[in-house]
């Protein structure tokens, strides 16, 4: 079973990033119509091209994993340049009977230039798994989840101090809210 | 005492010892001053199991001098850093054990990697930035421990240990760093 949604748009733009919530399509696929760089006047013939192909969004489509997910779709990801773009069409496939209704929601089309908040995490939240797998790690080494669970509790303890700075002074050197110069030594 | 983790009663239980050691009694003038604050810092570490030369270098940072007066925010958090330390000493001879894995003596290599991992963590801290505690928390876990110590163990051949207590001293200056000094 197949839906379209299609947008018009009154001025063309570079495609940065389409992100949207699903609602039980299984399979996305979009088509862009762009307007050459020749027409400057935009009167020319339009084509269609399809720059996502059956992008899955459901592994399988009669299971519910991924059928309320959000999506993510960045330029990068397209089968053809995406400027220029005057219409975007989006075509939801959901080939299982067990789902009556089904679209995607929330429905945010970023040109170039604004990126969705999502890009200022910083990289290393993208890799929260090691990138050197420790596969091949020497047979002497202490247990890593015991050494963690031990210098996260004293990183804790360190980063609990370091907040509870007592506020006040004793104003050792003060002498009627001045330092006293002949109180200062070297240490 | 209540543990300092109980907040609530750790500060009643401090607020009264403020109280008590203040009282006038035979002194002339009521209050706590340095001596009576810094004797009580003392006797709090030589009362645990730390060793001194752990424990001495933050008494030097939050002592304060016999004639000063001190006033409770200063007192409080001087006995606080004094449990605090003796809960991270007592940490880090429970990591040291992780280290040596039962055989006494732990690989100074590994002692290293562990200690600048924790150091790295604590200086990419910082309390304008909550996100900050997600990266240290990540530099922290178990995989990259594991790598670091891998790494440490493949970069450096010649195998030496490192002792207990060099090992305590060691943490024990990350954490006396994050100690701000009375002034």
């Amino acid at each position: 079973m197949c839906l379209a949604l299609c947008d018009q748009l009154v001025v063309s733009f570079q495609l940065q990033e389409i992100v949207f919530k699903n609602f039980y399509t299984a399979f996305l696929t979009i088509r862009v119509q762009r307007r050459s760089p020749a027409d400057v006047a935009g009167e020319g013939p339009r084509k269609w091209v399809t720059c996502l192909r059956n992008y899955c969004l459901m592994p399988n489509p009669h299971t519910e994993e991924g059928s309320q997910d959000y999506f993510s779709v960045f330029r990068d990801q397209m089968l053809c340049d995406v400027d220029e773009v005057m219409a975007i069409r989006m075509i939801l496939r959901q080939p299982s009977p067990v789902w009556l209704h089904f679209t995607i929601e929330e429905l945010q089309i970023y040109p170039r230039g604004q990126e969705s908040p999502q890009k200022d995490f910083p990289s290393w939240l993208s890799h929260l798994t090691s990138r050197e797998q420790p596969a091949n790690l020497h047979g002497g080494l202490p247990n890593p989840e015991k050494v963690s669970a031990e210098v996260q509790q004293m990183w804790v303890l360190t980063e609990m101090i370091h907040a509870n700075r007592a506020a006040a002074r004793i104003g050792r050197f003060d002498v009627d809210g001045c330092y006293d110069v002949n109180l200062l030594s070297y240490t | 005492l209540a543990h300092h983790s109980h907040r609530t009663a750790f500060n009643n239980n401090i607020s009264m010892a403020y109280e008590c050691l203040g009282a006038s009694g035979r002194r002339k003038k009521p209050g706590v001053n340095g001596r009576i604050y810094s004797e009580l810092l003392r006797r709090i570490c030589q009362d645990s199991e730390a060793p001194q030369e752990v424990t001495s270098p933050l008494l030097q940072r939050i002592q304060c001098r016999d004639h000063e007066a001190v006033p409770f925010d200063v007192f409080r958090y001087g006995v606080l850093t004094c449990f605090v330390l003796l809960e991270f000493v007592a940490k880090a001879d429970t990591l040291y054990d992780v280290l040596d894995d039962g055989s006494g003596v732990a690989d100074k290599r590994v002692c290293q990697a562990v200690l600048g991992t924790l150091e790295e963590a604590l200086g990419a801290s910082d309390f304008s930035v909550p996100i900050r505690y997600l990266e240290a928390g990540s530099k922290l876990g178990p995989d990259c421990l594991a790598v670091a110590m891998d790494r440490a163990l493949l970069e450096r051949k010649l195998s030496t240990s490192m002792k207990r207590e060099e090992f305590l001293k060691k943490a024990a200056v990350l954490f006396i760093a994050k100690v701000k000094p009375v002034d």
